[in-house]
């Protein structure tokens, strides 16, 4: 990866041509030569490397789906055909002599860089976990990403933070871990509320007097809904850092006034966007100014879900990846399942004025579109923004949402616990009101006991909890 | 810290002088300086640092108790107190690093102070005691990483080994232990965070797709992952060691892992165990050996260990079964002096060259009557005897007809003042004869922890599994006390 200070005021030009160059040797060089799955996707589709130019080429090449990636009941080793094999000693060249000094050194592949050092998975929210490998290369990238995410957000070895991500083999822990290391501030890695629970992590808050708070949404809303509860206060928080979950600008308001209401010192609010085919995470200076990517490490382009269609600047698509500087295993075109309301950006943040390339928008997961049947035929329903109208609401406290079948017609059945002090009747009817407004699908909304909605939607059970049920069998 | 192939190799009358020498400066520069508890309790009990000048000076210290440092209701910044920092507070009293800027400036205080500043966070794991904060400081993380180094070094861990590490996530030592360990030694990893991150059928997938040769486990979660795995006819034939931290591992265990890797493919599975506790914030191994027991391998140039005798604190001879007692000589973050750790070392601590390797460093007994999640309750005082529940572990854990079990304390009645009840869960291997089975653990266990049982309760296996929280919990609850307060 490139030097962050220069990179990240590289006019677009500039990186877009350093793009070009990343891209066509990780196709030639790697792709090509030490890749079995895209070596023999080349082959299939009679692609020449060699005929592909640059970024411009890129559509003419096939994308990645997340099933290709899976391991097979029959062949857990599948995801290892996505691992670049090691090159030969022999492969790596001496010093070039002579004119090598008014060129560039190519001292070819170095081994080492290719011998696997550890595993990372997919969350597996929507479907099985994805072993990700990662080299020595991939780690020393994975602690850049994690520097380069703490400076966007502007924090430094003096702060003090709680990470309460939770723990999994997954990138996203891993960064926030290095990222701290590496800053060298001051961070007790909780785990979560899977593994310590949430009245240790707010005790802890409380002891260390941490100002910063990394968190999920969801469960930081419910953090701070029930900090008065275990009598801990929160009067030294100054940040809260939301990641690994849907965090719609909703989620950042709602962080923000209930870090008000526990008399927090400040309220800022920034989010973290982490994508595990990405081997890594970005950060957003400020909320709604976009998630400020790492062109050296990773391409990025917004798609037409369906087509498959490149889109334009700032057109809301799908999320695909590139690597542009991976080993390990390594995705070209890699469909994300993720969806970005805002597109990309390649002008510079008119925040921080970095000028590398911005995911805009709400990142909402194509998981959550769903289709159903009711009485006028199918009808589209839009489970992201179910979410994003529940968070925005100050009286819900938690909730799920179940989709169930019922002779050949769909219905959706919301489950809420309303926050204390909330008139049970009143909520209920608000929010069959809103569901009727909102979304043209027929629903029930009924109220639950905490414990029965904590348990349902598996709040410390799961790496973030689960809202939506698709109880239909399809 | 001292480089590792030197010190193992070092007579030990040389490690003493290193020791005492580290002792002296740790005293003098880190502790009576910067360390809240202890400056203070020098100065209360009239004692000059500058005369603690070697191993043999230690007993004019007073002991360190586990309640001494424990956070409680009333005082949750006690641990605090143990922590070496010269911030503000400290150093308005002892302003010797004030002096520095008018030398050096402002900045070079700021990088001298961060020197000190916390950056990674253990908690014990104690019962009784509320979760005790022992924090690290970035220098103190080059020590836990070499700690870890040595102790891989000791098990002949190399490059071309692949580890899983299969200890529940958490802010607890043993994970991190061996993530630090697998930093230092540039060695490739998979920190799955335990079967209750990843789930069991998940890890063992994993272990099927890496191949690794070397996995570390909490013995009793590996016990049932291996019975498991041999149920779905998993190959783990990969696996050349696995090491064992965060509870005792008896011999009996050990053949029973061995036997089961042998199923899964894995011939002459090295079984190795460590020794750690949070307050010493690292964790040692135990000389690598098919038959013989020979101790842990002692880090000299981080700490030194006592052994005394538990009822007057008086220091016991070499070899001498006796309690550990640990004191920090080279640590920021926190550091205890004399720190009482309620282990007793059966073969006591040994200062002559290891016969099995050859290295210097003092050992101590791999016989250790671990505190883990028992020792809070250890000798409890039940039907008006103490009983030493230690003694279950090995008797069970080694038992040939035994697949799982547990041990409820309960009152008769749920009634305090009635009288205490103790069961045993057990659930027994296929084709095992019951009454046989139960009329000989009565017996052991009544030759073993001198206690009757009140009941044997036979279980199955999925029944005491769930009962232990053996994919729920970040420990199983192998012992449970549930008679009322």
């Amino acid at each position: 990866m490139q030097a962050w200070n220069k990179l990240s005021r590289m006019p677009a030009p500039a990186i877009k041509k350093m793009q070009d160059e990343l891209f066509t040797k990780m196709l030639r060089e790697e792709l090509a030569v030490r890749h079995p799955y895209y070596r023999e996707v080349f082959k299939e589709h009679d692609i020449n490397p060699d005929l592909i130019k640059g970024l411009e080429d890129i559509k003419h090449l096939p994308f990645t789906e997340k099933k290709d990636l899976l391991p097979r009941e029959n062949d857990l080793r599948h995801p290892k055909k996505f691992v670049l094999e090691v090159p030969s000693e022999g492969e790596k060249k001496g010093k070039k002599k002579g004119f090598a000094l008014f060129g560039k050194k190519d001292k070819g592949p170095d081994p080492s860089d290719y011998k696997f050092h550890t595993l990372y998975f997919s969350a597996g929210r929507t479907g099985k976990p994805v072993p990700f490998e990662y080299t020595h290369y991939d780690l020393r990238n994975l602690k850049e990403a994690g520097l380069r995410a703490f400076d966007i957000l502007g924090l430094t070895r003096d702060d003090t933070m709680i990470n309460a991500f939770t723990y999994a083999p997954n990138a996203f822990f891993w960064q926030m871990f290095y990222s701290t290391i590496e800053t060298g501030s001051t961070a007790l890695q909780t785990g979560g509320g899977k593994v310590l629970g949430m009245e240790k992590i707010l005790k802890a808050m409380d002891n260390m007097e941490a100002p910063v708070f990394v968190c999920a949404p969801g469960y930081t809303i419910f953090a701070l809904q029930t900090l008065d509860h275990f009598g801990f206060s929160a009067e030294n928080l100054e940040r809260v850092v939301l990641g690994i979950d849907y965090a719609p600008m909703e989620a950042v308001e709602k962080a923000r006034k209930m870090m008000e209401a526990v008399g927090a010192k400040d309220t800022k609010v920034q989010r973290l966007y982490f994508i595990a085919e990405a081997k890594s995470g970005w950060a957003e200076c400020d909320p709604d100014y976009g998630y400020h990517t790492n062109p050296d490490h990773i391409y990025v382009e917004i798609v037409d879900p369906e087509s498959g269609a490149v889109l334009d600047e700032g057109e809301k698509g799908e999320v695909v990846i590139t690597h542009l500087d991976t080993r390990g295993t390594v995705l070209l075109r890699c469909k994300t399942g993720d969806i970005a309301t805002g597109g990309l950006v390649t002008e510079p943040c008119p925040n921080c004025k970095r000028t590398v390339p911005r995911i805009m928008g709400d990142i909402e997961r194509k998981a959550y579109y769903y289709e159903l049947h009711s009485n006028e035929g199918p009808v589209q329903f839009n489970a992201n923004q179910l979410r994003k109208m529940m968070t925005a609401r100050d009286d819900v406290l938690l909730w799920y949402a179940e989709i169930n079948r019922d002779r050949g017609l769909d219905n959706l059945n919301l489950v809420v616990k309303g926050t204390s002090g909330t008139d049970e009747d009143t909520l209920l009817k608000a929010l069959a009101e809103e569901l009727q407004k909102e979304f043209s699908v027929p629903a029930n909304v009924e109220s639950a006991s905490l414990d029965a909605v904590v348990n349902k939607i598996g709040l410390e059970k799961y790496i973030t909890a689960q809202l939506i049920f698709d109880n239909r069998d399809l | 810290m001292e480089k590792w192939e030197k010190l193992s190799r070092m007579p030990y009358k040389q490690i003493k002088e290193l020791q005492d020498k580290k002792l002296r400066a740790f005293m003098a520069n880190q502790i009576y300086l910067y360390s809240p508890y202890y400056s203070n309790l020098l100065k209360e009990l009239k004692i000059d640092p500058l005369k603690i000048k070697s191993i043999d000076d230690l007993r004019h210290l007073p002991f360190t108790y586990k309640w001494d440092i424990a956070p409680t209701d009333e005082e949750p910044q006690k641990a605090k107190d143990f922590i070496i920092r010269p911030d503000e507070e400290v150093t308005e009293k002892y302003g010797h690093l004030a002096k520095m800027s008018m030398t050096s400036g402002k900045a070079a205080v700021e990088e001298k102070i961060y020197d000190f500043k916390p950056v990674h966070i253990h908690f014990t794991t104690g019962r009784t005691a509320m979760p005790t904060p022992f924090v690290y400081s970035k220098r103190d993380l080059d020590h836990i990483r070499e700690a870890g180094y040595r102790l891989l070094d000791v098990f002949e861990v190399t490059t071309d080994d692949i580890v899983v590490n299969c200890f529940p996530f958490a802010p607890h030592l043993a994970f991190w232990q061996t993530f630090f360990a697998g930093e230092k030694m540039d060695v490739a990893n998979f920190h799955s965070g335990g079967g209750k991150i990843v789930g069991t059928k998940n890890l063992m997938d994993a272990f099927e797709y890496l191949r690794p040769t070397v996995a570390v486990f909490i013995p009793g979660y590996c016990y049932y992952f291996l019975r498991e795995a041999v149920k779905q006819g998993r190959d783990f034939s990969s696996i050349k060691k696995i090491f064992f931290g965060g509870e005792r591992v008896p011999p009996g265990l050990k053949d029973k892992i061995k036997e089961l890797f042998k199923q899964l493919g894995a011939e002459e599975v090295m079984v190795l165990a460590t020794y750690g506790m949070t307050e010493a914030k690292v964790a040692w191994p135990e000389c690598p050996s098919h038959e013989e027991y020979h101790g842990y391998h002692l880090y000299p140039d981080l700490e030194i260990f006592e052994t005394v005798d538990p009822e007057s604190g008086e220091s016991v001879g070499e070899g001498e079964e006796g309690e550990i007692v640990y004191t920090s000589i080279d640590w920021r973050g926190t550091a205890v002096l004399r720190y009482r750790t309620g282990d007793i070392a059966k073969g006591g601590l040994m200062l002559e060259p290891c016969p099995n390797c050859g290295r210097t460093v003092p050992r101590i007994s791999s016989n250790i009557q671990r505190k883990s999640e028992l020792k809070e309750f250890s000798m409890t005082k039940v039907k008006g005897t103490l009983i030493n529940l230690n003694n279950f572990f090995p008797l069970m854990m080694g038992h040939p007809d035994i697949e799982e079990w547990q041990v409820e304390m309960r009152k008769r009645n749920d009634d305090p003042y009635d009288m205490d009840e103790i069961y045993l869960y057990v659930a027994p291997k296929e084709n095992v004869d019951r009454e046989k089975l139960a009329a000989d653990l009565k017996q052991k266990v009544l030759r073993d922890t001198e206690v009757s049982l009140t009941d044997i309760i036979f279980k199955t296996v999925p029944e005491v599994v769930s009962q232990l929280g053996m994919e729920t919990e970040l420990k199983e609850k192998r012992i449970l006390d549930n008679r009322p307060n």
